[in-house]
């Protein structure tokens, strides 16, 4: 059995450094990105956190490429124009420690949404709305995970989802209704792929 | 009738008393002085207490052997901490398997794994459930005591109205003053367990530890089950563990520690010395609130109705299913949540970790093989026990 751990083990850093192995990503082509964009999250879960990691890790973008800000226009109203951001980069799904940490809550946070979608849309910004950490941030209808999907979805151009965070359909009913492409990725991971494929480094 | 001026009735009372008295004090003693044989590595190389970092806790109860496992090539330091809540035993478990099978060819390792040993004392007051459960091994079955979730109040009493945390003066619940998960980062000549804090928080500094990592499990119906709980220096190694853990082995979340909840090891420790500071969380059926009868084969087995109807109606906040069972990344199928499977999604998520803070920060790098997730769930904790009795005397000590 330990050549079977060593064997998945290897398997895992080549899924990281090697996103050519194993990568499994589905469903429309990426779009392609352009920079800068604003990266954030809706709902306070750490995906947004996540993303920006494999945006790095998948060495397609440069720390100049893009920025971070975990609640744009919480405070400073002029969050989405402090760059010509070509796209909103949206990473959705709530944590209770998220919301507690920025000392909110899911009220305070879909409000905030609702305006940053509004200024996004009235600044020409391409929305894309990412679910990268699957059924473990989908919940009841009500919950601060499908109030901050249905707070982000509805404005997409373009959606990519985990797949087993869209084991109900409803991302890709919403992309339908939307005529937006979707993107599926199978694990976490897979999000470098996409991100290497938006941002082609040649 | 009368013996002398005694009436018999009166004598058969007293008797009988002094019966429930005496098997009342068996149950008692019996777990408040059990101590498991637990067996070390070839790579172990010093044992030291708790107290030689915080003097004042020496011969106190919440002293506690703090195991060395030293390769003498230079690297990063990591120090492993189960049992800081006892009654979530797969954290201890983990701990010894650890400390019986680590190799460690780079840096320095520490484990303690019985973190409060004082709550260890006693099992959770109030609640009808057992003081032991026993795991199969080659060489017959091994007894590992559960215990509380705080200090024994025979240890450290009365409590306040209101627990504040030193030095952030949050206000805690009022029991909280005897949980070493909310005393951080503890306080040099604070209550007992708030200086059992400070033990630690003094052993990271002085050791100059690299990462900590603090060995949870929680109830089904917690949001951060199957979580990492990362401080934020530490949430890339964290993050990318769970989602190389997601991916491979079995399904693993993540956290950022909120800046303002204080008092944890995830936040207290992170801001009050250089290391990395790492919890994690296992799914334990046992200490669901609606979980059925605490028995031992709830604990072992992790096999709970309730909770399976919990789990139907989107009530908790992992996979679960007795019936059928949910399929790992690993291929395996686990039925509810077995100690097995959490000792082993303990082992793993340690093991990477560790790797991880050594692709992030090579200088920091720790090089170890200890058994993981895929090997506990083909062979069970117990095959990575050995037998204290076969052990070479000088690997062999009490906790």
């Amino acid at each position: 059995m330990r050549s079977l751990k060593v064997l998945l083990f290897f398997v895992a850093i080549l899924m990281v450094f090697n996103t050519f192995v194993l990568a499994a990503v589905t469903g429309d082509a990426p779009i392609k990105g352009e920079t800068p964009f604003l990266l954030t999250n809706a709902g306070q879960g750490p995906g947004g956190k996540m993303a920006r990691l494999l945006m790095f890790q998948s060495k397609a973008l440069l720390p100049t490429d893009f920025d971070y800000n975990a609640e744009p226009l919480k405070e400073d109203s002029t969050d989405l124009t402090k760059k010509d951001y070509e796209i909103l980069f949206v990473i959705i799904g709530s944590s209770a420690k998220g919301l507690g940490a920025s000392g909110i809550t899911i009220d305070d946070e879909i409000k905030r949404l609702n305006l940053m979608i509004e200024e996004a849309k009235k600044l020409g910004m391409t929305i894309i709305a990412a679910q990268i950490e699957g059924d473990a941030r989908r919940g009841k209808t009500g919950s601060a995970d499908e109030r901050s999907i249905d707070a982000i979805i509805p404005f997409a151009d373009y959606i990519i989802v985990k797949k087993d965070g869209d084991s109900d359909g409803k991302f890709t009913n919403m992309a339908q209704e939307l005529g937006v492409p979707i993107t599926y990725i199978d694990e976490t991971l897979d999000f470098m792929q996409v991100v290497q494929q938006m941002f082609p480094t040649e | 009738m009368k013996i002398g001026k005694i009436e018999i009735s009166k004598i058969i009372i007293i008797v009988l008393v002094a019966i429930l008295g005496i098997m009342a004090s068996y149950e008692f003693l019996e777990l408040r002085f059990y101590r498991e044989d637990v067996v070390v590595s070839d790579s172990f190389t010093e044992e030291k207490m708790l107290s030689d970092w915080l003097p004042s806790i020496k011969n106190t109860a919440v002293d506690a052997p703090v195991y060395i496992f030293d390769s003498g090539v230079p690297g990063g330091s990591v120090l492993i901490c189960g049992g800081i809540h006892p009654y979530e035993p797969a954290t201890t478990l983990a701990a010894y398997v650890i400390m019986n099978n680590i190799n460690v060819e780079k840096g320095k390792v520490f484990i303690i794994p019985r973190t409060n040993m004082s709550a260890a004392t006693l099992g959770m007051l109030g609640n009808a459930y057992p003081k032991f459960f026993t795991i199969e091994t080659e060489w017959g079955e091994k007894k590992i005591r559960i215990g509380d979730r705080a200090t024994n109040p025979l240890h450290q009493w009365p409590d306040p109205f209101v627990y504040v945390n030193y030095p952030s003066g949050q206000n805690l619940a009022y029991t909280d003053i005897r949980n070493m998960n909310r005393t951080f980062p503890g306080k040099e000549d604070g209550s007992l367990t708030e200086r059992g804090s400070y033990a630690l928080m003094e052993l990271t500094r002085k050791e100059n530890i690299d990462l900590y990592i603090d060995l949870h499990e929680a109830s089904l119906m917690y949001p951060v089950v199957s979580t990492y709980v990362a401080h934020q220096d530490a949430q890339d190694i964290a993050m990318m563990a769970s989602m190389v853990l997601s991916a491979s082995e079995f399904p693993m979340k993540c956290e950022v520690s909120p800046s303002n909840l204080h008092g944890l090891t995830h936040r207290e420790v992170g801001d009050y010395s250089d290391a990395y500071a790492v919890l994690m969380e296992t799914p334990e059926p046992f200490i669901d609130r609606v979980a059925g009868r605490m028995t031992e084969e709830l604990m072992t087995d992790g096999i709970d109705e309730f909770i399976q109807t919990a789990a139907e109606n989107d009530l908790i906040y992992c996979n679960y299913d007795i019936n059928e069972g949910i399929t790992m990344p690993s291929g395996y199928v686990v039925k509810g949540a077995p100690m097995d499977y959490r000792v082993g999604r303990h082992l793993s998520a340690t093991r990477e970790v560790i790797t991880w803070m050594g692709q992030f920060d090579p200088a920091k790098e720790v090089i170890v093989t200890f058994p993981g997730f895929i090997d506990v769930m083909d062979n069970g904790s117990g095959f990575y026990l050995s037998d204290p009795e076969e052990a070479d005397e000088s690997k062999v000590f009490k906790n």
